[in-house]
């Protein structure tokens, strides 16, 4: 699709958006003006096309490009509905709950993982459950999905979207650094000791050169997961932080992060971003979604660092890895829900076979991925085989509020060593269980 | 199909052609009241200002005003739940102390330091200077400046090795410091802002100072000097007194302004352990944590400490500001 063929379909969107809005101004000036006609005019000659479904999404420049040409294709085959992106990279989600509330959002919008739940227990979007189980598209078949994605798209047993993504954490490592150093790439045998080993040798400060680098991400939760313990329990019923197993992960963390002994320091992120870093070749590994772009940047420009991908080191108990996820829903208002669902299904079947790694099982293969993303061929293995160990969050409808009380009555002062994982945890427990559903 | 410029041309047209259509309405029912010919014309053309002001500001705040009794969260109607979002904020609310302390703690230092160093400069300036004009504009320059663009200017500036700290390395050695970490040392944090928001306010009250430093009469200073006073005391006697209301302008101004601070604070996102300013916090509450009637209350209780402030500077104008019409 070319730059015209762009501005004619914005311009077409941006003509419908004026439309509706000029309808409800005309109905109000109608009595003085005598002029309603004009309105009930315009929206009977719309009603004679394919039913419009409006999709918000925060999609910027290139993705947004890319999810056109989905788009462009699944409207296409579509009979009785059309596809209107109406992306909004820029606070997103701002404009999505004032949109919300003020009567006008699109029909379909995506949400990331932690939003799902807040906004089912709000009733801000439809619930699915029903028409999935009435429906035998490949799309809308829950038991082909990752288990623990398709939960971050479910509340309280009710489905209420479908995710798009699933994105496991891998371990990117520097192969220059590595061979300067004698160092055998991360592979399975790798555990937390190893990994700090490893950082610790690669690190020199006066260089500007750091082993890793954390600065809240990696979740720490994965870290907690990995040691055997849970933030949030899959009931939503506590918060057991506490445990010596939680306690474990975090304080393994805590000991990481900002330290110059193993990662960068927090100005340096701050200011250099980790991304950057890591291709500038200042650090060794780097935790990043498994489409991060970090391996791809070497083969684009060389200038940048050859950088390679492995699974993340094990923990004490298990290689837990958190996976990035969102859905697409339903906004419960919309006033074509059956057109909207249906548009739902078919788009999510279309995003599956453009991004990765598709949510489902029998997409996520390493076939599938290099086609998809041929650049990540390469890696495609070793995504494959870190599905098997991923997982998201359990979410509650106050997410929002659980996370700022985590990051600062917990998160802050553990990284800023103004106490270990052993004290704050049992103080900071209470504090986020009160925050429970 | 009529075009989309054809389109929005309607929109614009329809809008006009309404409040036209008001504006006669209400004209004819005044004058079917009785009203004067003038006063009714009057009324009738400054409707479109007042139906503005009712509708986007006036309506606002009393809604804001309700929804600060409510618990509402955006995708919700508000749920009534009388004062609990502000007992919640005096006794339950940690950061909101945090908040407070900061936002506080900013405006009482940044205020007095940019009036003092906007004074000095607009008197320096007022030294009959070559090139005014362009001193003038150079100095409010900073006020025209997108306030967005000014702060990424300066996160760049404060970064550890930024232009700051690159000026200012060989005196960090010389007294055996580190280079200050600006946004990532929470004790460093509000010195940062601080010198950001001298930067701005120091131009723009600079310009005001000068124009009344400008409007003080040249037979008063004649007038101190024929009774012997040096430049301290004329300064002290007759700029200062006679700058007292420009002062007092400013003063106001930049407390509302400072408790008011808003888009550094977004743009630089500082390390949170410093805390942060009320309105940044009142934002997060709104749209981040979606708790709209919590964050409507904190603007309440922002609203009530601005109006303290500007209520005690007013209070103590009667000791220390001039103003020559009151001359008895």
């Amino acid at each position: 699709m070319d730059a015209q063929d762009r501005i004619g379909q914005f311009r077409n969107r941006l003509m419908q958006s004026r439309l509706n809005r000029r309808a409800a101004l005309q109905g109000a000036t109608a009595v003085g003006l005598g002029v309603a006609t004009m309105g009930g005019f315009r929206s009977g000659a719309a009603a004679q096309e394919k039913v419009q479904v409006r999709l918000g999404t925060w999609a910027a420049s290139e993705e947004a490009s890319e999810l056109q040409a989905v788009i462009d294709k699944v409207n296409a085959e579509a009979t009785d509905f059309e596809i209107v992106s109406e992306p909004q990279p820029a606070d997103y989600y701002t404009k999505l709950q004032t949109t919300i509330a003020g009567g006008t959002a699109p029909d379909l919008f995506w949400l990331s993982q932690e939003y799902v739940a807040g906004y089912a227990d709000l009733g801000a979007v439809l619930d699915i459950t029903d028409m999935l189980a009435d429906d035998d598209m490949p799309a809308a078949d829950l038991s082909d999905y990752f288990e623990p994605i398709l939960k971050t798209a479910q509340y309280e047993g009710q489905t209420y979207g479908l995710p798009w993504i699933s994105q496991p954490v891998m371990l990117y490592y520097n192969v220059k650094m590595f061979e300067d150093a004698g160092i055998d790439p991360p592979d399975e045998s790798w555990d937390w000791d190893k990994f700090k080993e490893v950082a610790e040798q690669l690190t020199d400060p006066d260089a500007g050169v750091y082993g890793t680098s954390f600065n809240s991400w990696p979740p720490i939760h994965m870290f907690i997961w990995q040691a055997g313990g849970e933030t949030i329990t899959p009931e939503l019923d506590a918060c057991p932080i506490d445990t010596p197993e939680a306690i474990q992960g975090a304080q393994f963390y805590a000991d990481i992060i900002y330290k110059e002994q193993y990662a960068a320091p927090e100005a340096a992120i701050a200011e250099q971003g980790f991304g950057e870093m890591m291709k500038a070749g200042k650090i060794g590994m780097f935790y990043g979604g498994a489409t991060d772009d970090l391996d791809v940047a070497y083969k684009k420009d060389p200038v940048n660092a050859e950088i390679r991908m492995a699974l993340v080191p094990s923990g004490p108990k298990d290689r837990t890895t958190f996976a990035w996820t969102a859905s697409t829903v339903i906004n419960a208002a919309t006033k074509q829900p059956e057109a909207a669902y249906k548009a739902l299904v078919a788009l999510t079947e279309g995003i599956h076979h453009w991004k990765i790694v598709a949510p489902r099982q029998s997409l996520a293969t390493e076939e599938v991925i290099s086609e998809v993303v041929p650049d990540k061929a390469e890696a495609a293995g070793v995504i494959v085989q870190a599905l098997s160990d991923m997982r998201s969050f359990n979410i509650i409808p106050d997410q929002a509020e659980w996370d700022l009380t985590f990051s600062e009555e917990y998160q802050i002062p553990l990284y800023y060593d103004e106490a270990t994982a052993e004290d704050l945890a049992p103080e900071v427990r209470p504090l986020l269980e009160d925050l429970l559903p | 199909m009529l075009s989309w410029y054809a389109l929005t041309l309607t929109d614009y047209v329809v809008v006009g052609a309404a409040i036209f259509l008001a504006m006669f309405l209400i004209h004819r029912l005044l004058r079917w009241f009785g009203v004067g010919r003038e006063a009714a014309t009057g009324y009738a053309l400054i409707l479109p200002w007042l139906i503005g002001l009712v509708v986007w500001n006036v309506g606002p705040f009393v809604a804001s005003l309700y929804l600060s009794f409510t618990d509402y969260t955006i995708l919700k109607p508000p749920a009534w739940i009388g004062f609990d979002n502000y007992i919640e904020m005096f006794t339950d609310d940690r950061r909101f102390w945090r908040v407070l302390r900061f936002t506080i703690g900013y405006s009482v230092i940044n205020v007095p330091l940019g009036l003092i160093g906007a004074l000095i400069t607009a008197t320096l300036l007022n030294q009959d200077v070559k090139g005014l004009g362009i001193w003038r504009t150079l100095y409010y320059l900073p006020a025209v400046l997108p306030a967005a663009a000014t702060a990424l200017l300066w996160r760049w500036m404060l970064a550890s090795n930024g232009l700051i700290n690159q000026i200012f390395g060989p005196v960090y050695s010389l007294f055996g410091v580190d280079k200050p970490a600006w946004f990532t040392d929470p004790q460093m944090v509000l010195p940062a802002y601080i010198l950001m928001g001298l930067w701005g306010v120091f131009g723009a009250n600079t310009v005001i100072l000068l124009a009344g430093l400008k409007n003080i009469p040249r037979d008063l200073y004649d007038a101190a000097k024929i009774d012997g006073a040096g430049r301290i005391s004329m300064y002290f006697n007759v700029t200062i007194p006679m700058l007292s209301s420009t002062l007092f302008y400013v003063l106001i101004i930049g407390i509302i302004g400072s408790l008011q601070t808003f888009t550094q604070a977004f743009f630089i996102q500082h390390t949170a352990r410093a805390g942060t300013f009320m309105s940044v916090y009142i934002y997060q509450e709104a749209f981040e944590r979606n708790s709209m009637g919590y964050a409507a209350a904190l603007g309440w209780v922002m609203l009530l400490i601005i109006l303290l402030f500007t209520l005690l500077v007013f209070r103590s104008s009667e000791a220390w500001v001039y103003y020559e019409g009151e001359r008895s």
